[in-house]
């Protein structure tokens, strides 16, 4: 059987006519929906007219019938893509009578250049599902009637398919699921790619198309029916999916014609030029090629989401009944329920109260469930409810500061920030919705980045690899983590505000966020430095000499605290990290740790020596705190307090702190103290001021073992007029100040009668020293001491690594003085099991020579 | 030494060179990198292959202990260039690493030379400078 030439020639003619009409109708309007459905309505006229001609007229075909498949059984034919035809029969008899036609049918497609892949089959066989060819079975769900005998499409579509289906649904979305897996695993598991391809990436048509045919299986195995376009999927996703779907056609359609060829890739080359045309955009207006790629990840982000949450739900139960009943229905407290993988909403009702609304997500960051799709919607129905406009949320801090702490926090962002919670509640990270910046070296969009640095900071809980083991480390040894994860959130929101330096937007960003937030001063400060400091250690670690003794001075005076410091090399660490898979090597982690330690030993053995002086510099510390002073002092009477304290007590203190130690030393009376004792929450914060003398820092100590307090931390400080302040930071492990309220009180009188000698030290510890008891250590720890001679130009520095223990400072600290050292500063620590204490020492005013280190030495070592 | 006369002794005309091509391997800082990147950019030097590298010379490692814990710094991050080049551009090359790549304390690198016999493009089999 062959096609008449003519024919061959006129269709060969009437196609590429059309081809080139369709074409340059998409290039004037970049409609891609358009493109596609005259595509197809083309290839149905040529098909028909070889039927026509090889089959036989209209209405006249008995047993058999020409049903487009896949793509061209959607409507949705590329102007490149494969033509997916399949000849059903009506039996073997039928088969028989018109397989030459079809086969001759096919090739008069493909001589006319169309790449064609046909199909034939028996009604009967697509009763049975093809095991071992689950692209078929997926093809034969966007079956379409297109010509001859009407009475077997009817038999396909409403009982063959129906009865395949309700057989083997199970098997179908099994084999949907593992394809799609397989797909997105090969693709990273990720929607950021810097040229991804729309067809196949994830969040691209495949993954559209894979929400379709969940649709479809779905309703057909619940109610025996075909869904359509207009009920697939609820209201909420289907507008969603709909303009997604316009905008990655067009840019396929863009793409295919202009590589000429069924090729998907947008190559940066191919985004730029995308963007010029206007391809995909609203009125078709040309837009930077960043902005025209935010709006792919947007579009990109709802179709991967959609997709992921059809196959969580939609994935079978496994066959037995003990592990259906475990895994299709667990309530996960009150409010919530688990369903297969996905948390759902048992009271929606519940949502209008915002703290429910958080506890949802607070329930993801813990677990790492992910919320189901209807609970999604259900909360994003109640977020005008439950956060109006212009309203500030009760205790937000308490419940944002669960979520960031929790292991999944980054999970519970992506879900709030689907969800439209994130930027209700914090409307300046709207900015960076999706932005791209698009560059060689950045792959996440910035949104995406910020939530990657927080759970690139809460995966060092599991860390396997042996130079991620030192930021795993750092993390268990910071004091406020919460606060390095809201400089994560907001570190870069600057970069969607239209400001030369992102930083700047940044920092006024957060101002924003934090008339929101219930924190501290001192908290602000912190997360202002990290924010405006992000990119500090990351600039020496690439444009410095790490190794230049005068490089990490200058950083160590920019950073100004131990604290500031492990908060900003966690920073750095995940930072670095989020910018794309490869961007953190083993190379570079290793010189950020060495750079880390190099400071952060700066930041010790530098106390003694860096301190407030009369430097213009200094003076600007002066300025800070004279307002809160309430202009009780003139100037140089703050100064004098100031001056001599070690620079990192500037730092160290809040200019509030700092003013109120002012007050205090202004109160000192002759021979007195001035105490004062915080309750902190998860500390008590104790401050004492008074005039410099022997036994002063063995005082407090004793004394607070003596009442059974663990002490964490504490420095000691001196100022050139000899007044001492001192910090402790204290646990209350037997629980005596939190169930006895008044005995705050009277351990800040036994603290002053023993500081002012009013009461031995000996008899008030004597009565209390034997009631102490921690409890047995888990690892032995022994003790290192070491001295540095070179730290200081004025004393010596010893370092003390040993077991903690109750009591241990007080020893220490009574050693020393009881040896003749006066304590210039101290630096105490405390890491698990282990003690890490800093003495700046001197002995009769000078250093301490070689003999007398080690005769304290061995004194010391006795006493352990 | 000044940088401007320490010449790099090439002597095109040597008959063992004649058309060669020259292979540079430049162990740098790190924290020169950039500079010397764009430096060789600006002669005309496009292609490189850069590498992290940890080694040290006579600028031995050290000891750290941090928190009673004791890190060897034994081998210190460097950044290792390389780049093959025609033989009338390398004496650029080198001047332009020197200069930019000098800080002049130990622990600044090195440079190496070595004669390059072929020099093969992958895409379509050019052979020779042109394939550079």
């Amino acid at each position: 059987m062959v096609i008449p030439p003519t024919l061959s020639t006129v269709l060969r003619d009437f196609y590429a006519d059309e081809f080139a009409r369709i074409e340059r109708d998409f290039r004037a309007a970049s409609d891609g929906r358009a493109a596609i459905r005259e595509r197809t309505a083309l290839l149905d006229r040529i098909v028909l007219e070889l039927g026509r001609e090889l089959l036989g007229a209209p209405g006249k075909l008995k047993g058999i019938c020409l049903v487009p498949l896949g793509g061209y059984g959607r409507r949705e034919l590329f102007p490149h893509s494969d033509v997916d035809l399949m000849f059903l029969w009506a039996n073997s008899s039928t088969e028989r009578q018109y397989r030459e036609a079809a086969q001759a049918l096919v090739r008069g497609l493909w001589d006319l250049r169309l790449r064609v892949s046909p199909t034939y089959r028996s009604v009967a066989e697509c009763e049975n599902f093809e095991r071992d060819n689950p692209e078929f079975n997926i093809a034969v769900l966007d079956s379409r009637y297109l010509d001859g005998d009407e009475e077997v499409f009817e038999r396909l579509r409403n009982k063959a398919l129906p009865r395949m289906i309700g057989a083997a649904w199970r098997d179908l979305v099994t084999d949907l699921a593992e394809l799609t897996r397989q797909r997105h695993k090969k693709e990273g598991d990720t929607i950021f790619h810097l040229e991804p391809n729309v067809k196949n990436s994830p969040g691209g048509l495949r993954d559209y198309h894979v929400a379709w045919w969940l649709g479809l299986i779905s309703r057909m195995q619940k109610e025996g029916k075909w869904a359509t376009h207009e009920d697939i999927w609820p209201s909420s996703s289907r507008k969603e999916m709909e303009s997604a779907f316009a905008f990655l056609a067009a840019a396929r359609c863009f793409l295919h014609y202009r590589q000429g060829r069924d090729d998907n890739s947008l190559s940066y080359e191919l985004q730029a030029a995308a963007a010029a045309r206007g391809v995909g955009v609203e009125n078709g207006r040309a837009v930077e090629p960043a902005d025209w790629m935010r709006i792919y990840f947007r579009h990109a982000r709802a179709v991967y989401t959609l997709c992921t949450q059809l196959l969580d739900e939609s994935t079978p139960a496994p066959a037995t009944l003990r592990t259906r009943l475990r895994r299709t229905w667990r309530r996960a407290d009150s409010g919530f329920s688990i369903a297969g993988t996905r948390l759902s909403v048992l009271e929606p009702g519940g949502l209008r109260n915002p703290q429910r609304v958080m506890d949802v997500f607070l329930y993801v960051a813990k677990n790492g469930i992910r919320v189901s799709r209807e609970a999604e919607d259900q909360v994003r129905e109640a977020l005008p409810h439950a956060f109006p406009s212009g309203a500030t949320l009760t205790q937000l801090w308490t419940k944002l500061r669960q979520i960031l702490l929790a292991p999944h926090a980054a999970e519970a962002l992506r879900a709030m920030h689907s969800a439209g919670l994130l930027v209700r509640l914090f409307p300046e990270f709207g900015a960076i919705d999706s932005l791209v910046v698009r560059d060689y070296y950045h792959h996440y969009t910035v949104d995406a980045h910020s939530f990657m640095t927080i759970q690139n900071v809460h995966v060092l809980r599991n860390t396997r690899e042996n130079w991620e083991a030192p930021f795993a480390t750092l993390f268990s040894e910071v004091e406020e983590p919460e606060l390095l994860f809201v400089s994560l959130l907001f570190h870069d929101v600057g970069k969607g505000m239209s400001l030369e330096d992102h930083v700047a937007g940044s920092l006024q960003a957060i101002e924003n966020v934090f008339a929101r937030l219930d924190l501290s001063s001192e908290q602000k400060d912190t997360i202002r430095f990290l924010v405006r400091d992000h990119l500090l250690m990351s600039a020496n670690l690439l444009r410095r000499d790490i190794f230049d003794p005068e490089t990490i001075r200058v950083f160590a005076e920019q950073v100004g605290t131990p604290e500031r410091l492990k908060l900003l090399c966690l920073l750095t660490y995940a930072d670095i990290r989020a910018v794309n898979p490869d961007a953190l090597t083993p190379w570079k982690a290793e010189s950020l740790w060495q750079l880390y330690v190099q400071t952060a030993n700066y930041l010790t053995r530098s106390v003694d020596e860096e301190r407030v002086g009369t430097d213009a510099s200094d003076v600007q510390f002066v300025d800070r705190i004279l307002p809160l002073v309430g202009g009780i002092a003139p100037r140089g009477e703050l100064a004098a307090f100031l001056e001599g304290l070690p620079r990192r007590y500037v730092f160290a203190h809040s200019a509030e702190e700092i003013g109120a130690h002012f007050h205090m030393a202004r109160n000192l009376k002759e021979g007195g103290v001035q105490l004062r004792i915080e309750n902190r929450g998860r500390m008590y914060a104790l401050t004492l001021l008074a005039k410099d003398r022997p036994f002063l820092f063995a005082g407090v100590s004793g004394t607070l073992a003596a009442w059974g307090m663990d002490i964490w931390k504490a420095e000691a400080f001196a100022n050139s007029a000899g007044i001492v302040v001192d910090t402790f930071h204290f646990t209350d492990p037997h629980r005596t100040l939190e169930l006895n309220p008044s005995e705050l009180e009277r351990l800040q009188k036994n603290l002053e009668d023993v500081l002012t000698g009013a009461v031995p030290r000996d008899t008030l510890l004597r009565g209390r020293a034997s009631a102490q008891f921690k409890s047995k250590p888990k690892i032995s720890v022994p003790t290192q001491i070491r001295f540095d001679d070179n730290s200081s130009p004025h004393s010596t520095l010893m370092e003390i690594v040993t077991q903690d223990r109750a009591g241990l400072l007080f020893h220490l600290s009574s050693t020393l003085a009881n040896f003749g050292c006066n304590i210039e500063v101290a630096l105490i620590d405390t890491e698990g099991q282990r003690a890490l204490d800093t003495f700046y020492l001197t002995f009769g005013g000078a250093k301490l020579s070689a003999d007398t280190e080690e005769r304290l030495r061995a004194r010391l070592l006795a006493e352990q | 030494m000044p940088v401007e006369s320490a010449k790099v002794d090439i002597k095109t005309d040597d008959p063992r060179r004649q058309g060669s091509m020259m292979r540079i391997e430049a162990i740098i800082q790190p924290s020169r990198f950039e500079s010397v990147k764009e430096a060789l950019h600006q002669i005309g030097v496009e292609g490189m292959t850069v590498s992290e590298v940890r080694g040290h010379g006579r600028q031995k490692g050290h000891t750290e202990t941090y928190r009673g814990r004791e890190y060897e710094v034994d081998l210190l991050p460097k950044i290792k260039i390389e780049m093959v080049l025609p033989v009338n551009l390398v004496d650029a090359a080198v001047q332009t690493i020197l200069k930019t790549a000098r800080t002049g304390k130990i622990g600044d690198g090195k440079i190496f030379l070595s004669r390059v016999d072929e020099a093969i493009r992958i895409r379509d089999e050019e052979r020779g400078e042109a394939a550079l």
